[in-house]
């Protein structure tokens, strides 16, 4: 990987507008999402824009991953798999087995859509308990996982603020990570939050002092909701 | 405990069943659930006759409502056992797991017992204390042995792990996050119910501070946690209740935050910032879940007051 990824901005794939915002910010990487940011009966026309989601991030000179469901990873990733798409996030990426079925259809999209084969990769989203139990597993699963993420383990797990100010099992799991993602030859990704901070309300300043007690325990770059923290990002995890 | 319900185990006293005045006034304590103790509490000369007093004592403990539970000895398994599984007794508190072998062997047991003395198959709880390395080594595999674990943490084991590890006890950081986010995680994983201790200072060794243990269960309350480990004191009893049940502004807020929620729905949006706050649908959850909680919360402590006064006219019409 020679590219720098130090932000990962998530645009919601329903908001063509946001997206060209969202590429032009100076974030190192797009995040088309199809799942969390995208209402239900709003998946079907989000899907249809996919190619040109990826061309505008391109444009701009932002890498594009889609966010995909794992549970409706055959629809995703068919709307997604197009030439100039770097990768896919697996939002609530569970097991193993999941990434195998995926990486498998990456494999057959990149053969059917002229893409090199094995280019594609994957960056898996630990945001469930059982996600993380099996985080080792998962990171094995596919040579294609390159980047593990806790993603929006803190909402999906319901881990809320300690007094001291920790987001309560985040010091741990994100430690765990570290390790794991080191382990398995994958590149962690995230920022150490606390409270008060949640990533839609998070300020620039608040994300460069998390992106920099991130970087301080190993990871390489983080994800973010809103174009205001891509430049605190940047900042913080650039390569010395 | 009716079936449906959540479990409602914000406070509860550990005893040692060989105290009479304790076991006899355990009802008036409001307790959540009480724990008869063969173990730490019980001297080695009393072993044998502490199990032959648990069976009486059971019934005791349900005069205020609260929900039986004895903890047994590591190395009696057999004979503590036969001692505690009588109709009534609800969970066994098995100290220092180190194998999940260990945690099948009590399985095997209480379903015999419970088979021989007419107990609903599945009845009797097990609950593993993770108090060693060892332990800690093999949570996940201790906390997937048995459908009978439903809940599980590592909370209470920090007096013998300071031992085992030579961990120091109270200090004002917190020194157990990785034996802690281990037993969590695997609790979650296997979708059991989690109890855990956000990190309060603890720097005097207290156990019968009142402000201290509200502060504990008001921390694992706000972050999202229901169940509490139980104490030694009857002083933070009422604490622990009072720290562990969502208040009526918490309540109130909740309600707040579905009424937002149902704004977010109509407007077409996944989210919106109101009034400086994230609204969306991990929100609307929270607030679902505190409108549960307080609920059940209610409905047992009523059940409580009424187990109380049956109790209190019962001994009117004795004296």
């Amino acid at each position: 990987m020679n590219q720098q990824r130090r932000s990962w901005l998530l645009t919601p794939l329903s908001r063509p507008r946001e997206v060209e915002d969202a590429a032009r910010c100076g974030a190192d990487v797009v995040v088309l999402d199809l799942v969390e940011l995208v209402r239900e009966e709003e998946k079907h026309a989000a899907r249809l824009g996919v190619a040109a989601a990826i061309g505008t991030a391109q444009a701009a000179g932002a890498e594009a991953f889609v966010m995909i469901d794992p549970l409706l990873a055959y629809a995703d990733l068919h709307a997604c798999v197009w030439p100039g798409l770097a990768g896919v996030v697996i939002a609530r990426a569970q097991t193993p087995s999941q990434v195998e079925e995926i990486a498998a259809l990456l494999g057959e999209l990149e053969g059917s859509r002229g893409i090199l084969p094995g280019s594609l990769e994957i960056a898996a989203a630990l945001e469930t308990a059982a996600g993380n139990q099996a985080a080792y597993e998962i990171a094995r699963a596919s040579p294609r996982v390159r980047t593990l993420t806790l993603g929006r383990a803190d909402l999906v797990m319901d881990l809320r603020p300690e007094p001291c100010g920790e987001i309560h099992l985040l010091p741990y799991l994100m430690q765990r990570l570290v390790i794991v993602a080191g382990a398995a030859g994958a590149t962690p990704i995230g920022a150490w939050w606390r409270s008060p901070d949640r990533g839609l309300l998070a300020t620039p300043q608040n994300t460069g002092a998390a992106a920099r007690r991130g970087r301080a325990i190993g990871f390489k770059g983080a994800m973010c909701l809103r174009a205001n923290q891509v430049d605190a990002l940047n900042c913080a995890y650039a390569r010395s | 405990m009716a079936k449906g319900r959540p479990v409602v185990r914000r406070s509860g006293l550990t005893m040692p069943v060989v105290t009479a005045r304790f076991v006899d006034n355990a009802w008036r304590r409001g307790c959540d659930f009480v724990t008869l103790d063969l173990e730490d509490s019980v001297p080695q000369h009393l072993k044998a006759h502490a199990r032959s007093l648990i069976k009486d004592a059971i019934p005791k403990i349900e005069r205020g409502g609260a929900e039986p539970f004895a903890r047994i000895n590591h190395d009696y398994v057999e004979a503590d056992l036969e001692a505690v599984i009588w109709p009534g007794l609800i969970r066994v508190k098995y100290p220092k797991t180190e194998h999940a072998e260990e945690v099948r062997r009590l399985d095997a047991i209480i379903t015999r017992l419970e088979r021989e003395r007419g107990i609903r198959p599945g009845t009797v709880e097990i609950d593993p204390s993770i108090e060693t390395a060892l332990g800690v080594a093999h949570v996940y595999e201790i906390a997937a042995a048995s459908r009978r674990v439903k809940e599980f943490g590592a909370t209470t084991g920090g007096y013998d792990l300071s031992r085992d590890l030579g961990v120091e006890m109270f200090v004002d950081f917190d020194q157990f996050v990785y034996v802690k986010g281990e037993a969590e995680l695997a609790a979650r994983a296997l979708g059991l119910g989690v109890r855990a201790a956000p990190f309060v200072a603890n720097t005097t060794g207290s156990v019968s501070d009142g402000k201290r243990a509200f502060a504990q269960a008001e921390a694992a309350r706000k972050c999202g946690l229901h169940l509490g480990g139980g104490g030694l004191n009857p002083a933070v009893v009422e604490s622990h209740n009072a720290g562990y049940t969502p208040g009526e502004e918490d309540v109130r807020d909740a309600r707040w935050v579905l009424e937002q929620y149902r704004r977010v729905i109509a407007s077409g949006e996944t989210w919106l910032e109101i009034e400086n706050r994230v609204i969306d649908a991990y929100e609307a959850a929270r607030a679902r879940d505190t409108i549960e909680f307080a609920a059940a919360c209610r409905e047992r402590d009523r059940d409580k007051a009424e187990a109380v006064a049956r109790t209190q006219a019962a001994l009117a019409l004795g004296a």
